[in-house]
């Protein structure tokens, strides 16, 4: 593998995936040159939500998320769905220079006990309006680090959650786990709590870039750990890897690739490092002479696609694997994917109530996030108040343009007749110059366009982030911005 | 009544007897229409296959099934073997709410397709009941992702329809959600209107084949609310309406209506 140039890997790839998944299958000759990748990975956002997060304002409120609350109790069909719920646990033992989440570093578990005081706070104000024991079909805990909360801390968040919602038999039931800060013991009792998902944090098994990001975990312990994760009847086990860390070359992440194959995750997530040192403070801990250069990192993102394609795993979508007979990878090959705050999601597209600091629910078509720091979080909640500090009601035109994202992320096929039935619009004219766009990547064989529709390419799903940028208006008026102040 | 969807339907659906592939049972031998000849095949599944591909859709015999207004097609729990082509008539989909409620979830024309919400856990999630007399054709699923697999026409048409419910699903409640009464009925009628056109029947004047009741349940809102937005909508002239029969007096206001707050 090593001695293939990216060029060949992807082709052959590209011939792969043709026969191997029913929906994607495409004519086997399709082929994305490396420059295309190269032209069309860009950083982006991965739309977890359309609009993203960034584009939300501070006008909308703790006033407006409780009246949004209170219209689902009396709303539409969609209050008939089943809630998805996730949970941040912000708390981290250290800190990971690559990190861009939203975490507190402390030794102190005794920060734990009031936090959870404060999510059931948060949790009543919910359950006051929309009613108590609604049901949840998908529940997340994030972080952060759920697991440094003690078993008898997740079960108290259990029977918390359990007393404020219906947790429905047979959902997803999914928890981040540090596996520095588990054993065999903690995996068993969460299994016993009623958690059927474990997502183990990885990012890199050489032990060299695992000291370079301060996270040394070795292969053993998380080879063991995942062991028993199987012998306890997990449903579905999930690797995070990263690349692009420092210290990382195309050949040690091809070994951490080929451990990874040895611990056969049911779902493994790909993610691109981006270095960003002034938004990111534990960043600027990394040696930025460490850091592969893009062509370095462009090579492992190919290498990596080419190895779990060979290992048996289908390319769900955007920095997402599965292994074939995976629901995620059922969801895909029967065309109803869906995405929200954790990635792609087999859930359809349900009201999302986050809980903690800085999480983001949607309720109906409106965006809701809470505040980013502990003090502000408590002191809301202490008065009483929802800790909302930002969010989005979504208008027409952002509802249209996220059905259109979606339809493209998830099941890469969007049909203008569907759109147009749904929101009463003439898509051609709509989209004019979206359509317009779309075209150099229709010459580049990463979309096509007909009379009836867009689809997504084989080749197309490899960048499907950078064909969703198209239909994002808020980046697009970014761009014509900055064009302006160019010119001017 | 609805004269005029009648009158303005342009072909009939030829009828024939086929006898069931391998009849397993005592059943009598079912009602089957090709997709090659049916009048809905620029609606339904054969929608932009070519004609060899469907010649082969034809070599699976969906059978065809009258259901009697008020009775089920399937009922949440079912577990699920088929997807559901409506001939004629029209369904609403529910789901059983906690408090005995029931919450309509969406309403089936001709030439739409039903129960694909049985594909994640194998059972249908909600029930489909007739709101009319109605014919529908079933399609084993197996059978036609067997098909499927070796053709990537198939595999497309199979992924347009999953994408298009989606959509319709979705889309729509997410928008009534965000909208006042006057514009979620307004883009209820519209979208009943922009459905009836796309079968080659009226779109100004309509028969509806659901209730007050459960245009509320769908929309979200109570029965008075709809017959009161209904009254305001007469007296503004934008419709004319006897019972259930509606007659869209200006097309224009109301999408304007329906646009008001959302541009």
């Amino acid at each position: 593998m090593n001695a293939r140039v990216p060029l060949t890997s992807i082709n052959e790839l590209l011939a792969l995936t043709a026969q191997s998944d029913a929906v994607m299958t495409d004519t086997p000759d399709t082929v994305l040159p490396a420059d295309l990748l190269r032209k069309f990975d860009v950083a982006g956002p991965r739309y977890t939500s359309y609009p993203t997060a960034d584009r939300f304002v501070e006008a909308y409120g703790p006033e407006d998320h409780l009246r949004v609350l209170r219209e689902r109790r009396t709303g539409a069909a969609a209050a008939a769905l089943p809630l998805s719920l996730y949970v941040h646990i912000p708390f981290c033992e250290s800190v990971c220079y690559y990190c861009a989440c939203n975490k507190i570093v402390t030794r102190q578990h005794g920060r734990a006990a009031p936090y959870l005081q404060l999510l059931e706070r948060e949790a009543s104000l919910h359950t006051d309006v929309i009613g108590v024991g609604q049901p949840v079909s998908q529940l997340h805990l994030g972080g952060g680090t759920p697991t440094f909360l003690s078993d008898e801390e997740l079960s108290e968040l259990m029977s918390m959650l359990k007393r404020n919602f219906a947790l429905a038999p047979g959902g997803e039931y999914s928890v981040e786990v540090d596996p520095r800060t588990v054993t065999r013991e903690r995996l068993a009792h969460l299994a016993w709590l009623g958690f059927n998902r474990l997502s183990f944090g990885v990012q890199d098994f050489d032990p060299r870039v695992q000291k370079a990001v301060h996270r040394v975990q070795p292969f053993e312990q998380v080879a063991s750990l995942m062991a028993d994760a199987r012998s306890m009847g997990f449903e579905s086990l999930n690797v995070d890897l990263i690349y692009g860390l420092p210290l990382q070359t195309r050949e040690s992440f091809a070994r951490t690739l080929g451990q990874v194959q040895q611990l056969r995750p049911d779902r493994i997530a790909l993610y691109g490092y981006a270095h960003l040192p002034d938004r990111f403070k534990p960043q600027r801990r990394i040696v930025p002479a460490e850091l592969p250069d893009g062509s370095g990192k462009l090579n492992m993102l190919a290498d990596s696609i080419d190895a779990l394609r060979e290992a048996g795993y289908v390319y769900v979508g955007m920095d997402h694997f599965a292994l074939p007979g995976d629901a995620l990878a059922v969801a895909k090959r029967q065309g109803r994917l869906h995405r929200n705050f954790q990635g792609y999601s087999t859930q359809p597209d349900c009201d999302l109530i986050g809980l903690g600091v800085s999480a983001i629910s949607r309720i109906g078509a409106s965006y809701a996030q809470n505040a980013k720091t502990m003090d502000e979080y408590e002191d809301s909640l202490r008065q009483g108040q929802l800790p909302v500090v930002r969010g989005l009601a979504m208008d027409r035109d952002d509802l249209v343009r996220r059905a259109v994202i979606m339809a493209l992320m998830c099941q890469g096929e969007l049909l203008f007749e569907a759109i147009e039935e749904a929101w009463l619009l003439d898509f051609k004219s709509y989209f004019a110059p979206e359509l317009a766009r779309l075209q150099q990547m229709a010459a580049d064989g990463l979309v096509r366009i007909d009379e009836s529709g867009i689809q997504v390419t084989p080749a197309g799903w490899y960048v499907v982030r950078a064909i969703a940028m198209v239909f994002d208006r808020y980046l697009q008026a970014d761009r014509q911005r900055m064009r302006f102040s160019r010119i001017l | 009544m609805n004269t005029a969807a009648i009158a303005a339907e342009p072909r009939t659906a030829p009828l024939q007897f086929m006898p069931r592939a391998g009849a397993r049972s005592a059943t009598p031998p079912a009602l089957t229409t090709l997709c090659s000849t049916c009048h809905l095949k620029d609606l339904c599944l054969p929608c932009g296959i070519s004609a060899p591909t469907v010649e082969r859709l034809d070599g699976l015999h969906f059978g065809r099934r009258r259901v009697a207004a008020g009775q089920p097609l399937y009922r949440a729990g079912d577990a699920f073997q088929s997807i559901y082509a409506v001939r004629s008539g029209t369904f609403k989909s529910v789901l059983g709410a906690t408090d005995g409620r029931e919450q309509v979830t969406g309403f089936s024309m001709a030439g739409e397709l039903m129960g694909l919400d049985g594909l994640a856990q194998g059972r249908h999630a909600s029930t489909a009941v007739a709101l009319e007399d109605a014919e529908i054709c079933a399609i084993p699923y197996d059978h036609l992702m067997e098909l499927a697999a070796g053709n990537s026409e198939l595999q497309r048409a199979v992924g347009k329809l999953m994408s298009r419910e989606i959509v319709r699903e979705h889309s729509l409640m997410m928008l009534l959600g965000s909208m006042n009464a006057e514009e979620r009925l307004a883009a209820f009628l519209l979208n009943v209107s922009q459905r009836m056109k796309a079968r080659g029947w009226s779109a100004s004047e309509f028969h509806l084949r659901m209730s007050r009741a459960e245009i509320g349940s769908y929309l979200g809102m109570k029965l008075e609310t709809v017959s009161r937005t209904f009254s305001a909508f007469v007296q503004q002239r934008l419709l004319a309406v006897d019972k259930r029969h509606i007659r869209i007096l200006d097309l224009d206001a109301l999408t304007r209506t329906f646009e008001a707050r959302l541009q």
